[in-house]
């Protein structure tokens, strides 16, 4: 009996699209589409931009498909497709420079414990909210983002790190009091 | 990522999807481009094959005869005739796409030939490229 696409693994849908299932590719973008779209919103896209980029990344991903062997997750693979695609517009229009901290945002505790990570990124400079969701969002290294964003390595770390400290403020306003904060995991 | 970088809270915030309101309107938008850019593929493809395959053709074939005339021993009549029926045939398509009169065997031989076919393999590998960059 045939696979119903919905109970189909995103593995079994990439080798089959790989093979020029449409349908099959459907779904992936079904179940993948809002994730993308999301990440790069995050990325600090408009919400047209990161559509528009998120479907080239999906016309990209068609195309590679064969490329994805189930190392990692799909949504993984293709986000990281946007996020170098997102990059490279914006590299176009010459906007990661490396930056001296334009606008340290005023960190405000919310008194209300847990805010929302879209809003926390707010915060954030942006090529720090850029670094962070590439490192946490769209799970790249230090070195693939240091190469994608044509940063040297340390400045990606810094940004990094400034950025999570800073979404850790945010986030968790208990934990600020002493400084940096610490995380059990 | 380093150890002091880890944070289960903040993965599990960037994990979390919301999914957007609009998502299956991505969607079908998404199948109308990637059937549209198909769509433009098979036809690029198509046609740069059928030119660069109907000239690639027309000039063994004028070359296969031309050479056969010359050598009248190492052709058969039959095979001379399949020849000459190929190269009418293939002539006649060309010239009804009107690319008939072109003459590659007049100027310097062979090497025009082999001009001609590399750059319509030039010209098909670069279609080809930028068509797969652009899906």
């Amino acid at each position: 009996m045939k696979q119903s696409l919905r109970e189909m693994h995103d593995v079994e849908l990439a080798a089959q699209a790989a093979a020029g299932g449409r349908r099959e590719y459907g779904e992936l973008v079904r179940r993948h589409g809002s994730a993308v779209r999301g990440l790069l919103r995050r990325m600090g896209a408009a919400p047209s931009l990161a559509d528009d980029v998120a479907q080239d990344a999906f016309l990209q991903g068609f195309q590679r498909c064969a490329e994805f062997r189930g190392q990692g997750t799909f949504a993984g693979w293709i986000k990281k497709i946007a996020a170098r695609l997102y990059l490279k517009r914006v590299a176009r229009e010459a906007r990661y420079v490396e930056e001296v901290e334009t606008d340290d945002a005023q960190i405000s505790v919310d008194t209300a414990g847990l805010m929302d990570l879209d809003e926390a990124l707010k915060t954030l400079n942006e090529t720090e909210r850029v670094c962070v969701t590439l490192c946490h969002g769209a799970g790249m290294a230090h070195p693939e983002i240091a190469a994608a964003m044509n940063l040297p390595l340390g400045t990606v770390k810094s940004h990094v790190k400034r950025g999570l400290d800073k979404l850790r403020a945010r986030l968790s306003p208990a934990q600020t009091s002493g400084g940096r904060s610490t995380y059990v995991g | 990522m380093s150890v002091d970088e880890y944070d289960p809270m903040i993965e599990r915030l960037f994990a979390k999807t919301t999914p957007l309101p609009d998502e299956a309107l991505f969607a079908a938008e998404l199948a109308v481009r990637m059937e549209k850019r198909s769509r433009w593929r098979t036809l690029a493809l198509t046609a740069a094959g059928v030119v660069g395959g109907g000239v690639a053709v027309r000039e063994v074939v004028q070359f296969n005869f031309k050479s056969g005339a010359h050598q009248a021993s190492s052709l058969s009549d039959s095979v001379r005739a399949v020849a000459a029926t190929a190269q009418g045939a293939t002539q006649s398509g060309l010239d009804g796409l009107g690319i008939g009169s072109f003459d590659l065997m007049s100027g310097s031989g062979m090497m025009a030939f082999w001009i001609v076919a590399g750059a319509l393999f030039a010209l098909l590998a670069a279609g080809a490229v930028k068509l797969s960059q652009d899906v």
